[in-house]
């Protein structure tokens, strides 16, 4: 494993927020869980804490922003899309405003269970006009995605980690809206494989294609930050390229994410390659660690191994112990030759 | 029984299930404030007042509770399990794997829960279509909905108090835990005084008592329906993490091993076995 950063966006949202006096951060008493405890420390007088009370937080962000502030919404995903959707779409997406809405604890991130595992955001947000979407998978892109979304005009949803975070890709290649990143490509010739990954299954996936690739694999594995827009032609010529199909993997359902929305992608282009959708298969789930839990929704390493087993048609032979052994460093893509 | 007996009796009740809930921050991170601010509550009612069942938690003749602040869950399976629901023992499984008890109030798994909480504002406006549904059906099931007074901050809140006053839900009951703080203190993050005249503007017969006085609580679950017609509404002034003294005012509590039995002398029982129904 690379570097363990702790409470990065934390420390990130004050520096970041130190020239743009129009950035306003608000809250739904869960200051400390979203890690504006510092914000609110360092700039009390553009902290707004609302209480228990999301809806009317939503449409208050819509109206501060009218007035040229810049509010930084900050609670769990659950509480911004399913509580308040009406107030996002209609106060925040429909005037196109520039309000950011951290939804933290997305998918299987929280032992919380069904109330606060986000696992259908992307989905709604995504459908919603206007919206941007983005989801973090490790500490450089939680450092660097507030920077990224700067220039968008309208409102823009991440969703982000807390707590400890590990650094996947190198500190000095931030997030760029549109792009994702190549995390693994073939040493030569065409992949038998592309990978999709985003959040926090880009670590598995890591793991994953490492094993594979020292069995001999050819797989091109690219990060995928933003889920909307979704038009990065390296996603679709990586997935014309992959001689046996595309495996997408996201904490998140399988209907309406990164699955869906690279399905979409492929089928508009007329490119007819197997497709498998990892994910949450439909169903809620319950309370436990996120290791437990990826484990048993088939979101980890073991499972992309599964997946890619079945599209290839053959066994791998990679047990958990070569899975564990992989050890992951900072990736730097731009240090790598690009497989296109 | 003398009312004295009858008091006294479930004042050890609160402090069992108080006793329990410390157990559990000694094995898990647990919501411990909130859980421990309406544990006389539940003593009252569930060893009061409340129709139900153990052994049939699906009974229909039986009285609904719907813990609205499904986080406190920790001291609702405390009390189930002393009522009979199942056993004592099942409450050392907290955050394990294939518990019947659960983080958040979990309906699924837990016997005796009618109603899975723990995204907050729900409860209420359930409890307003659970006892329109009984009274259209000529049924007498009354609906007890236990709120944080933090949650009051939601606003579906006051959409549901607005029905069950306009449908005159005379066995609808709503107790609010006003033990002023939420992760910080209510007032301060968004105020919600003056209380309890929301709640009779709102057209609810409504009581102010100290939550934490057995008497007064028997005394007012005992006076339920306040008003012919109306909805009735609790204001129980309580203190977070009443009775643990590591607890006051905290949101949330892991304790290890030597801080649990502190806890658990400073309710008077410490003990391994100490604390069983």
């Amino acid at each position: 494993m690379g570097e363990i950063l702790s409470r990065v966006h934390a420390n990130n949202l004050v520096r970041w927020a130190a020239d743009k006096p129009n950035a306003v951060v608000f809250s739904a008493d869960l200051t400390g869980s979203t890690e504006v405890d510092l914000f609110r420390d360092a700039y009390p007088g553009r902290f707004f804490s609302f209480g228990v009370a999301e809806q009317n937080m939503l449409s208050f962000a819509g109206g501060m922003a009218r007035e040229g502030f810049l509010p930084l919404v900050h609670t769990f995903g659950v509480f911004i899309y399913r509580r308040a959707y009406d107030q996002v779409a209609m106060s925040v997406a429909y005037p196109n405003l520039p309000v950011r809405m951290f939804g933290f604890l997305p998918g299987v991130t929280t032992p919380g269970g069904a109330t606060h595992q986000a696992i259908e955001d992307v989905a709604l947000m995504r459908s919603l006009p206007n919206m941007t979407v983005l989801d973090c998978g490790d500490a450089t892109d939680v450092e660097t995605v507030l920077d990224a979304i700067e220039t968008i005009p309208g409102p823009v949803y991440v969703r982000m980690l807390r707590g400890e975070v590990p650094r996947l890709f190198a500190a000095a290649e931030p997030l760029r809206v549109g792009r994702s990143r190549l995390v693994h490509a073939p040493a030569s010739g065409p992949a038998d494989l592309a990978v999709f990954s985003s959040g926090i299954c880009t670590e598995e996936a890591i793991r994953a294609v490492r094993a594979m690739a020292d069995r001999g694999l050819a797989i091109h594995h690219r990060h995928v930050s933003t889920l909307k827009p979704f038009d990065d032609p390296a996603i679709l010529a990586a997935a014309v390229e992959a001689r046996c199909g595309v495996i997408t993997m996201e904490n998140h359902v399988v209907v309406g994410g990164l699955g869906s929305a690279v399905a979409e992608t492929l089928a508009e282009a007329g490119v007819g390659k197997k497709l498998v959708r990892i994910g949450l298969a439909d169903t809620f789930a319950h309370g436990a660690s996120k290791a437990y839990l990826m484990k048993e929704y088939g979101l980890d390493a073991a499972a992309l191994i599964r997946r890619a087993e079945g599209l290839l048609g053959r066994t791998l032979n990679i047990g958990e112990a070569d899975l564990a052994a992989v050890r992951i460093e900072p990736v730097h893509s731009m240090a790598k030759a690009e497989a296109l | 029984m003398a009312r004295d007996e009858r008091i006294a009796e479930l004042e050890e009740k609160a402090r069992r299930i108080r006793a329990h809930v410390v157990r559990i921050a000694g094995m898990s991170d647990c919501h411990t404030g909130g859980s421990l601010s309406i544990a006389d509550m539940l003593a009252g009612l569930y060893f009061h007042t409340l129709r139900v069942d153990p052994g049939l938690p699906g009974w229909e003749g039986r009285d609904y509770f719907i813990l609205s602040k499904g986080h406190c869950v920790p001291a609702l399976d405390a009390a189930l399990a002393m009522r009979g629901f199942f056993p004592e023992d099942a409450l050392t499984t907290h955050l394990q794997l294939d518990s019947i008890i659960s983080g958040h109030a979990c309906a699924r798994v837990t016997p005796g829960i009618d109603v899975s909480t723990g995204s907050l504002g729900h409860g209420l406006s359930i409890g307003v279509g659970l006892a329109l549904g009984v009274r259209m059906d000529g049924a007498a099931n009354r609906v007890f909905v236990m709120i944080g007074d933090g949650e009051l901050q939601e606003g579906s809140n006051w959409e549901a108090a607005m029905a069950g006053a306009h449908h005159k839900l005379e066995g609808l009951v709503a107790i609010v835990d006003r033990n002023m703080y939420q992760t910080g203190p209510t007032e301060e993050m968004m105020a919600l005084e003056p209380l309890a005249d929301k709640w009779r503007a709102f057209g609810w017969a409504t009581r102010v008592i100290d939550g934490h006085d057995m008497a007064q609580i028997v005394e007012t679950l005992d006076a339920l329906p306040f008003e012919k017609g109306r909805p009735s509404a609790i204001v129980s002034r309580t203190e977070k993490g009443h009775g643990v003294s590591m607890s006051i005012h905290q949101h949330m509590n892991r304790f290890d091993e030597a801080q649990t039995a502190t806890m658990l002398a400073e309710l008077g029982q410490g003990g391994g076995e100490g604390g069983r129904n």
